[in-house]
This record gives structure tokens, sequence and C-alpha cells, in this order.
């Protein structure tokens, strides 16, 4: 028996086989606290993870900032229009210079300026200014000013994170030599979200809700539907789950969902009839609904093994609601919070150990290849 | 700190277990323990005086709306409630009823605010 009692067993690796007993990532990949510090390099260091979207910082100087595992990131505008990103790591003496909540609303600032001795940055990471002591070697007596070399501007900028982009979405990777381009990565989602005047619409909500569990236990949750019916009850009225497809991709898949009767053209940013629910790995999603000219973001942003933050966000064609796009988010919001009841009630079971290992469902291959996929990451 | 200083004070009438608290959370996490182990539930017996106007009638949402700047604890959303005699359990459930349906949301842990 390799799925209970985890510690008298021992659970295999997951099968390639989605037909065979061992094919689901075994509970300890979900409940492990050493398994999210390897998930921090194996996984939130080497693949491409969302940053944010460029029309929330429109202007030279807007940011947000981004806590991904340890390391924190600046996104800015930069003068000539570029959006770039930088650890928000002080070259001085490492302080952390901007607020670090997982993901920031965004402000603006003309310069990056260290609040602990005021070392300040141009917006392209090059060092602009220092105090005067540290041009002046007044307190030390075995020093003349002259002696003082000064900081070449660039050599003492700020450390940049490489990024990249699909249409407005804006990734990071920290990774010195990324095993993948993000268009590796992203393979046919990148033409797919391409293809969509995404950069049109506006950002017009944000929830960011704290959740108790795993951030792969959400990540699974969205990757099927197998639970809708029993759960869902409100949002499945209207669409035909049987006749939705599951689409596999090498590093995404794709939840497309039929509507019952066909919705009216004009409500929605994409052609086909449907709803697409699209997760990126490692802990992205873009969804595209199929009664709401409108598409939203998930970013699965783990805090630790046993909590994740949800940051929503939904972009219209303008940025006030009307009362339908109102009555769409607050759907969506609920929908949100039935899949919250259902992932905290899982992890609370996956946390006992009395799992040692799972089992997916032969129409589970979304899972199948999330978990392959996190396997890979941790043997790579 | 006399017991006098302590603003939030519950009880078990069933057992007449009582927590005094300065953090209205603080109750919360009583009632859960309490109620996982005896299945009984709590309620109020002080609170300090409240920032806002707690309307007449029973509705979660106008407490929250009105305590709720941008979030409100969930023993404070409780601790208000007990105007209209509901216990910690009620308002618990009360509270759940309205995030499933999609009016309240967590944005951080044990606190609620209006979609
Ligand atoms: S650490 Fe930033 S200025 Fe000193
Ligand atoms: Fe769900």
């Amino acid at each position: 028996m390799t799925r209970w009692n985890e510690d008298v067993d021992e659970v295999q690796a997951v099968s390639p086989d989605i037909t065979d007993e061992t094919n689901a990532l075994p509970a300890k990949y979900f409940t492990d606290p050493d398994v999210w510090e390897m998930e921090k390099e194996k996984v939130f260091s080497r693949y491409w993870v969302y940053a944010g979207h460029e029309n929330c910082i429109p202007d030279a100087g807007d940011y947000f900032t981004r806590t991904v595992g340890d390391k924190q990131v600046i996104v800015a505008r930069d003068e000539d229009g570029d959006v770039r990103a930088f650890y928000n790591v002080c070259a001085h003496r490492g302080s952390k210079m901007v607020a670090d909540t997982p993901m920031t609303d965004p402000g603006n600032m003309g310069r990056i300026q260290c609040p602990y001795h005021l070392w300040t940055y141009d917006l392209d990471g090059d060092l602009r200014s220092t105090p005067r002591s540290f041009e002046e070697a007044s307190l030390n007596p075995d020093l003349d000013d002259s002696d003082v070399a000064g900081l070449d501007p660039d050599e003492n900028g700020l450390l940049e994170v490489r990024t990249d982009s699909i249409g407005p979405l804006v990734f990071l990777n920290f990774a010195d030599d990324p095993p993948l381009s993000l268009a590796e990565q992203a393979g046919k989602l990148k033409t797919r979200l391409e293809s969509l005047p995404l950069e049109e619409y506006q950002h017009a909500r944000r929830y960011v809700s704290e959740v108790a569990c795993n951030w792969k236990t959400f990540g699974g949750n969205y990757s099927e539907c197998d639970h809708c019916q029993a759960n869902h009850q409100d949002w499945i009225t209207g669409i035909q789950l049987d006749e939705s497809a599951l689409e596999v991709n090498d590093y995404h898949w794709v939840l497309h969902y039929t509507h019952e009767e066909d919705v009216e053209d004009e409500l929605r940013i994409h052609d086909e009839h449907e709803a697409q629910f699209h997760y990126f790995w490692p802990n992205f999603t873009v969804n595209m609904y199929g009664t709401a000219d409108g598409y939203g973001t998930y970013i699965v942003d783990p805090i630790d093994e046993e909590r994740f933050q949800l940051i929503a966000d939904y972009y219209f064609a303008e940025p006030e609601l009307t009362e339908a796009e109102e009555e769409f988010v607050r759907t969506s919001r609920q929908l949100q919070e039935e899949d919250f009841e259902l992932v905290e009630r899982q992890y609370e079971g996956l946390r006992s150990g009395a799992l040692g290992q799972g089992q997916l469902g032969p129409n589970e291959h979304t899972l199948h290849r999330f978990h392959r996929l996190a396997q890979e990451a941790y043997n790579a | 700190m006399t017991a006098d200083d302590v603003p939030f004070v519950a009880c078990c009438p069933d057992c007449t277990e009582r927590t005094t608290a300065t953090d209205p959370n603080e109750v919360v996490a009583f009632y859960r323990r309490h109620h996982a182990v005896t299945g009984h539930d709590v309620s109020w017996e002080r609170t300090p005086p409240l920032a806002a106007d707690v309307p007449a009638d029973p509705d979660v949402d106008a407490v929250v709306a009105a305590l709720g700047d941008p979030d409100v604890a969930l023993g404070a959303v409780s601790a208000a409630a007990s105007e209209w005699g509901w216990t910690v359990g009620e308002t618990l459930d009360a509270v759940h009823d309205r995030r499933l349906t999609g009016a309240l949301w967590e944005p951080r842990d044990d606190h609620v605010a209006l979609v």
C-alpha cells in the first residue's frame, strides 16, 4: 500500500503514466517546510514568474514591489518608458529600500532612495547620488578628503533582474542562465495571449486574500472542474461541463468551458464561445471569461508551505465598472471563496499525515501535468 | 493591568468558562478552541464602545461597512453583532455565509472586508 501509512511505506515518484496508482505528488511535497525551501530555488528562482501588468505603471517612476520566495523586487518604469526590475536591496549595505508586501499597489517615485543612509538611484538602477558623508572623510583622521575615490554610478548601481513580457504581462526570471526563455516556457500561450488586445483593458479591481494551504493545493484545484458540480452551484448553471475540454501543454494547461447558450459576442475579449482558464506553471493564471468583456489574472503566491496569497486582478474596458461588471466580479469572488473553503479543508486533511500519496483520476491529466512539472523541477 | 482594563470579555454560558482579551480576535480563537472541544458557543459579556454605529437590525455587511476600513477583525464584527444578541458562533456562521456568496472577503487572516 503506497498511499496510506506514510510512516511505514515509501511513496513513489509521480509516475509518467496517469493510469498508474502512484501518479500524484506525494503529500509531503505539500506540507514539508524543507520542500518550500527547495522550491524557492528550484521553482521560483528558475522558471519565469509573473511580476505584474504594465498598465498599472504607465508613467516614468511608477513602480510596484513583488516578493517571490525570499527575493524582493521593485518593478518600475524608467525614463525611456521601459519596464525593469531591480532587487529591492541597496548597493551600500543591503537595506531594503521600499515597502515589501508581496505585491504593493503602484506608487510613483522620481528616484529610488534607500532610507538607511540615503543612497539614491536613477530609475535605470545607476547610483545617482550619495550624501556628503560618502564623498568626504571628515570623520576619519587617517584620510584626507582627496583620498576618497568616489563611486562609479554603474558599478554601484542596483542589481537588475531579468524581465520579459507577453503583451502587457511582465515576467521575472532570477536564474543567471534561465533554462528556458519566456517564449519557450509559455509556448502556445504566448501566441494566444498576444493575439488578444490585453493592453487595451484597464486594471479595475484587486483582491488579495490569504489562504491557509500550500500554493500547489490551490493550483491543483484551479486545474480541474470535477469538483464544480458539487461545489459551485451558481457558477455551473449556464455552463456545459460535459462539453468542456482540458488542453495540456508543456508548461501550461487550459480549461475550456462551453456556455449552454451563446452569450453575446460583445461580451468577451476573445472570439471563442467559451470561457478559458489558463494555468501557467508555476503560479500564474489568466482567466478569460465567456460572459464578461474583460479578463482576470491570479497570482498564487506562496507565503510559506502552509499559506499562500491569491492576488486576483480584474481588467475591463473601463476601470469604472458597470452594474453588470460589479455583479460579475462578485460572482467571481464567490467562486474564489468556495474554492478557498475546499482547499483549506483538503489541506487540513493532507497535514494529518494519513495520506502519503494521493491518486489522480483519468480526467485529472492537467493536475498530473502540474505534479510532473513539480517533480521535474525538484529533481533538476 | 486590572480586570477593568480588559475591554473584551466573553464566556461560555454552558460551562461558564470565561475569557478576557484586549484584542477581539483572541475571543474568536477562544471560541474556536472551546467549540472544537465542547461544541459550546460563546457569548459576549463586555465590549468597549464601538467606533461606529451598528444598525438596529441584524446585517453583517452593514457592520463590516461601518467598521471596516480597510478591513475589520472578525472579533470586532462579532463584538458589534453582540448588540443584536448574537453569539460568536452565530457571527462566524453569518460571515461564512456572506463570504460564500462573494459579498465579503478575507484580505488577511481573520479580517474581513466588503467586496
Ligand atoms: S544601506 Fe542603503 S544607503 Fe546605506
Ligand atoms: Fe473551484
